[in-house]
């Protein structure tokens, strides 16, 4: 019973705090929405019973990631101007939503014709177990993430460093 | 009574709302959200996936996508600070202006 009234507030949250993300038109008032819609995903990690993963999630999406798309928001100085015109936006995503729409309801059909067993709350995703799991069977892509941060900053100190000049 | 088939159709949800996002606006931060709502949408599905099937390696998948996200993270955002030097903009239709620099040089 908790768990239900867990899993309606938090979708609700979720899934109202997405759709501001998409409507605003300050970028600073979708990122902070945004946020609101990962803390959500994060108690629902919790509410399935992946305690590492919803400390994963809070720490680097809503502690790293988000933190980083504010502070570049601010650092931009983003005056009105430099935004975007979109007289259209609410027929867009009227149009859009319209459009999606049948697909997602294809989709929830064919999940509502399966048969779930209901939630059964136990914590399985420990620290231990995760850590188990991730260092031996999953060794190789573990360690090919590690390259691939590496090339990501790479790139960006490339893409960020100064121009010279060429005169 | 809630099961993992909740889950599964708040994720469908909160994908559809990405592709609607990604599609109707042109503001990069709004698109580069929307992505990253994704992204969570599968998320959610596999942490689901892996409750359902008592088995981690959904768990251990969620956690290598957060980490590529972070990694694509750095980049989208240096990228639009490269943007918003060269055009002033955050209209996604500025960036052929990337290409153009580079053909000049």
């Amino acid at each position: 019973m908790l768990s239900t009234l867990l899993f309606l507030i938090l979708a609700l949250s979720s899934l109202v705090s997405a759709g501001a993300m998409i409507y605003f038109k300050q970028p600073i008032n979708s990122a902070l929405s945004f946020i609101i819609t990962l803390l959500s995903i994060a108690g629902l990690f919790a509410l399935l019973g992946g305690s590492f993963l919803f400390l994963v999630q809070i720490i680097i999406y809503a502690g790293a990631v988000v933190t980083l798309i504010l502070f570049i928001i601010m650092f931009l100085n983003i005056k009105e101007e430099n935004l975007p015109h979109e007289p259209y936006k609410a027929r867009w995503i009227l149009f859009m939503t319209l459009l999606v729409s049948p697909f997602s309801a294809i989709l929830i059909s064919t999940v509502n014709s399966i048969k779930f067993a209901p939630l059964h709350l136990e914590n399985f995703g420990s620290i231990k177990a995760v850590g188990m799991e991730l260092f031996t069977e999953w060794i190789l892509p573990f360690e090919m993430i590690s390259i691939l941060l590496l090339i990501a900053l790479i790139g960006v100190v490339i893409l960020a460093k100064k121009e010279k000049s060429h005169d | 009574m809630i099961d993992v088939g909740s889950f599964f159709i708040l994720g469908i949800l909160l994908f559809s709302i990405g592709i609607v996002g990604m599609i109707s606006r042109r503001n990069i931060f709004v698109m580069y959200m929307s992505v990253e709502l994704m992204l969570n949408a599968i998320n959610l599905i596999l942490v689901a996936l892996s409750h359902h099937y008592e088995d981690l390696n959904g768990q251990v998948m969620a956690i290598i996508i957060i980490a590529i996200a972070a990694a694509e993270a750095s980049i989208f955002l240096a990228l639009f600070v490269m943007l918003f030097k060269n055009a002033r903009s955050l209209d996604a239709n500025f960036f052929e202006l990337l290409k153009q620099e580079k053909h000049n040089d």
